[in-house]
């Protein structure tokens, strides 16, 4: 009886729990972008207090008397939100200089704090009232929808009033910045250092005409380019707030011993909403809330039922450690991998506009990319021709199984061992100038081969080699799989008459046949991410002939950085995998079905 | 019985002759390997023959502290024996859930674990990294195992397997008053123990061979496994063979002679489940 009450009060302490957990994060998100922000004033003071010569005036006027300056006492390096300690020539900080975060203008967000009591309010409510219903179930469905909707909107909510707080708080922000940079001017600074003083993560764009062409780059990286060689002159500085950027424009009027007018320098801020939006802890944390409600919900209509409970609640128990690992890492990266390849996405860049469905449309014009799965095609090509070679071997040593277990290591070792040290190998076997095949063929009168440099041969090479490293373990697992076939099938089918070819058609294919879909399959899909020799032996050449889909999807990530193109890539990747694959089951496993 | 066609008196000289052959043809470039590991750097492009003229035994030292390979050994051991234990912690408790326990829904979620098996790495693999470095775990040993703990295959091996076992056992156990995890621990697990080396062999073999994933989630050469190693070893000393086929020898020794005593796991791999990738 207990047992059963239990669950609604589960589900109502999840459901608050999570909504509580989910503003607390965005609440906390926004305190970190305040202290990010007050930090960031608190350097641009001190640097202006540097600038004056350790003035307080110059720091002070930039700040309304908000800052507090105070000697540092010897040997004290602590330093707390909102705090430069800023040092002298020595190493021992000199004075510390604080500005206190700027108050929010709310405190909790009203709108999702609003709807996550009346949630809370109603699943305690649902939930004493079951205490005193019979045990059959009672609008567990619409319970279900009401708790995951006012989580959904809850999440969503508050992560709008983050969006709008953090606004506010860029607004502020570019105007410190811009007042920064008067004061450096004023103080008599040349505009290169003036830049630099409120030197935050710049946006900028070399004619910043329009807001949508704007690149976005690291802070390093915008300092080095405050120094060019066109450092802006003079006013007027503007703030433009378009979208998501801010812009302090810095226009340099063309000087006139140019000929040409010198182009305008433009230095954007970025906004807060962009660098620290919750987003994504945010969503884990709503998403997570979500499925534990759902889950209990979910028990209920079991709780009629209390061995099935049990049983249901011990087996995701055993469950638990796989299903938490696989949602943390392959179905949350899946479904993460989605959202990146709707992305303008780039490892420094700290911006990620969506683009929508832009990607996915470039890729498919991209001729590199289509070749690259060509080549993956007809690399998997090598999968049928290792499995016909692997299967004739079979046939052939059948019988003598026990020379077969003697020589298991020398039939294993090349699909089981480092993949690496086989690529390097074969590299050096099949050298052009003295690689000792090449050599070899030439001591018997033959050409040497260009094996990797020709476009030609290369990835046909490398599918010899694939199918030198699978060969003998398929060969193993079909001897596996002809010992299971009854002697008495072939013995029946030679006292009717039939040959050689006929056993081999009517009675080995039909019994291997499980096994055969089985290595097909599972090779096809492996086959499609090869990586490991390209990578080693050829790098993707000559001229792109081995360049496989993994292969680039690797390059575009890893050496170009541009993750939504990669995800975008991935997915079709997956997509085609999973073609072939269901193609494989709809044309063999239903015929396996019925054979 | 039949006429003494020619095929009949070919055929048993032929079979005779396939395995060797067989054997020579997959096992040529590792002894090629061995061979060139003990020549000179030199005399790799001069020699005619296979052998070294006099086994160079000072290669393999120097190429082996040509860079830190202890430590990518020990790095590799560390991955794949955290793997190993991970690994049969998830597949051995998943497998016995879809098993044994009738729960609503479990074909279904089975299903939805089987199908990973066809999604490709490369599509999780920037989400793991940016997951991985928000947690400030790049270049650190849990970053590079964490995301390797579970392996589908493996759930799928063992769910095979505690099928095949008799439920008899259990049952007198859960008479003698034992709850589901006492069953699990003290009756079904030490029975499906062939099955757990199976699987531990596997993801040993699959771990060590990882490239792409250590790759990424390590920057440091005290954080390289072997394979990475190789590879970065194979970049600086492109030329110099006889080091390189040196650490491939290094490198594909321990996987040989791990083979060697246990093969018989390998065989129940297949019996098991028909095939392996």
């Amino acid at each position: 009886m207990r047992g059963r009450a239990a669950l609604p009060v589960l589900a109502a302490v999840a459901f608050t729990a999570g909504t509580a957990l989910t503003i607390a994060v965005a609440v906390r998100g926004l305190s970190d972008a305040q202290a990010a922000a007050a930090r960031d004033v608190a350097r641009m003071a001190a640097e202006l207090w540097e600038l004056a010569g350790g003035v307080d005036e110059a720091a002070r006027a930039f700040l309304d008397d908000r800052v507090a300056i105070e000697a540092v006492p010897e040997g004290e390096t602590r330093s707390g939100s909102g705090t430069h300690a800023y040092r002298t020539g020595s190493l021992q900080p000199a004075v510390r200089i604080t500005v206190p975060p700027q108050p929010r203008m709310t405190p909790l967000p009203p709108a999702p704090t609003a709807l996550a009591l009346l949630g809370s309010l109603l699943m305690s409510a649902w939930a004493v009232a079951r205490r005193r219903t019979p045990p059959a179930p009672r609008y567990p469905a619409i319970v279900a929808l009401t708790a995951t909707g006012l989580l959904g909107a809850t999440a969503v909510t508050t992560h709008r009033w983050a969006d709008s707080e953090l606004e506010a708080l860029s607004d502020g922000h570019a105007t410190h910045a811009l007042r920064a940079v008067e004061a450096a001017l004023a103080i008599g600074a040349d505009p290169e250092r003036a830049v630099r003083v409120a030197g935050l993560p710049w946006a900028t764009s070399a004619a910043l005409t329009r807001p949508d062409q704007i690149w976005t780059m690291p802070r390093g990286v915008a300092r080095a380019l405050a120094t060019v060689p066109n450092p802006p002159t003079a006013s007027p500085f503007t703030v433009e707030a378009s979208g998501a950027t801010y812009h302090t424009g810095l226009v340099i009027p063309p000087t006139p011993a140019a000929t040409t007018p010198s182009p305008a320098l433009h230095l954007a801020l970025l906004g807060y909403e962009e660098t620290h939006a919750p987003t994504v802890p945010l969503a884990a944390t709503a998403t997570a809330a979500t499925l534990l409600t759902a889950l209990i919900l979910c028990l209920l209509p079991l709780s009629t039922r209390p061995p099935l409970l049990r049983r249901t609640v011990t087996a995701w128990a055993f469950l638990a450690p796989a299903a938490l690992l696989l949602a943390v890492f392959t179905f949350g990266p899946l479904l993460f991998s989605l959202w990146i390849s709707l992305h303008e996405w780039h490892l420094v860049d700290p911006v990620h506009p969506f683009v929508g469905l832009d990607k996915y449309r470039n890729i498919i014009l991209d001729t590199d990319w289509w070749a690259a799965l060509r080549n993956t095609a007809i690399f998997t090509l090598h999968v049928p021709l290792a499995m016909a070679v692997a299967l004739a071997l079979a046939l052939l040593t059948r019988g003598s199984r026990r020379a077969v277990r003697l020589a298991r290591l020398a039939l294993f070792l090349p699909g089981i061992t480092s993949v690496v040290a086989i690529a390097v190998v074969w590299k050096w076997l099949l050298n052009d100038g003295y690689g000792p095949v090449n050599r070899l063929l030439e001591s018997v009168g033959l050409g040497a081969v260009a094996w990797l440099t020709s476009p030609g041969i290369a990835l046909v090479t490398l599918m010899g080699i694939s199918v030198w490293m699978v060969v003998g373990y398929q060969m193993v697992v079909f001897q596996a799989g002809l010992a299971a076939i009854p002697r008495d099938w072939y013995d029946a089918a030679r006292v009717d008459g039939a040959g050689a070819v006929q056993r081999f058609r009517h009675i080995t294919l039909p019994g291997l046949r499980h096994t055969l879909f089985f290595v097909l399959v599972t090779s096809v899909i492996g086959s499609f991410q090869v990586f490991g020799l390209v990578y080693v032996m050829t790098e993707g050449g000559p001229l792109g002939a081995t360049d496989v889909a993994v292969y680039h999807i690797y390059r575009e990530a890893w050496e170009f950085l541009r993750f939504g193109n990669a995800a975008a890539m991935s997915w079709i990747l997956f997509a085609v995998v999973f073609a072939a694959t269901w193609l494989h089951f709809r044309l063999l496993e239903r015929r396996t079905v019925r054979a | 019985m039949r006429s003494g066609t020619r095929a009949v008196r070919t055929l048993p000289a032929l079979r005779a002759a396939v395995l060797p052959g067989t054997c020579l043809v997959m096992a040529a470039p590792f002894l090629w390997m061995a061979a060139t590991s003990l020549m000179g750097q030199l005399e790799v492009f001069s020699s005619r023959g296979v052998l070294p003229a006099a086994p160079l035994w000072s290669n393999y030292p120097e190429a082996l502290t040509a860079q830190p390979f202890g430590r990518y050994f020990l790095n590799s051991l560390i991955f794949a024996v955290a793997v190993v234990a991970g690994q049969i912690v998830t597949a051995t408790t998943a497998g016995y859930a879809f098993a044994r326990i009738d729960f609503p829904g479990r074909q279904k979620v089975f299903m939805l674990f089987l199908a990973t098996m066809m999604v490709p790495v490369v599509i999780v693999l920037i989400p793991r990294f940016l997951l991985i470095d928000a947690l400030g775990w790049i270049d650190t040993y849990q970053g590079l195992i964490s995301t390797e703990l579970v392996s589908v295959w493996g759930i799928f091996l063992m769910r095979q397997y505690f099928r095949t076992l008799p439920r008899e056992l259990e049952d007198a156990a859960r008479v003698d008053g034992a709850g589901p995890f006492r069953v699990f621990l003290s009756v079904a697990l030490p029975l499906a123990k062939p099955a757990v080396a199976t699987l531990a062999l596997f993801a040993f073999i699959d771990a060590w061979k990882n490239l792409l994933w250590p790759m990424l989630a390590t920057r440091s050469m005290e954080m390289r496994v072997v394979e990475v190693g190789i590879a970065a070893f194979h970049s600086t000393y492109e030329i110099n063979w006889p080091y390189q086929m040196a650490a491939g020898v290094v490198a594909v020794l321990p996987i040989a002679l791990l083979f060697l005593f246990t093969q018989r796991y390998f065989v129940r791999g297949i019996q098991l489940e028909g095939i392996r990738r």
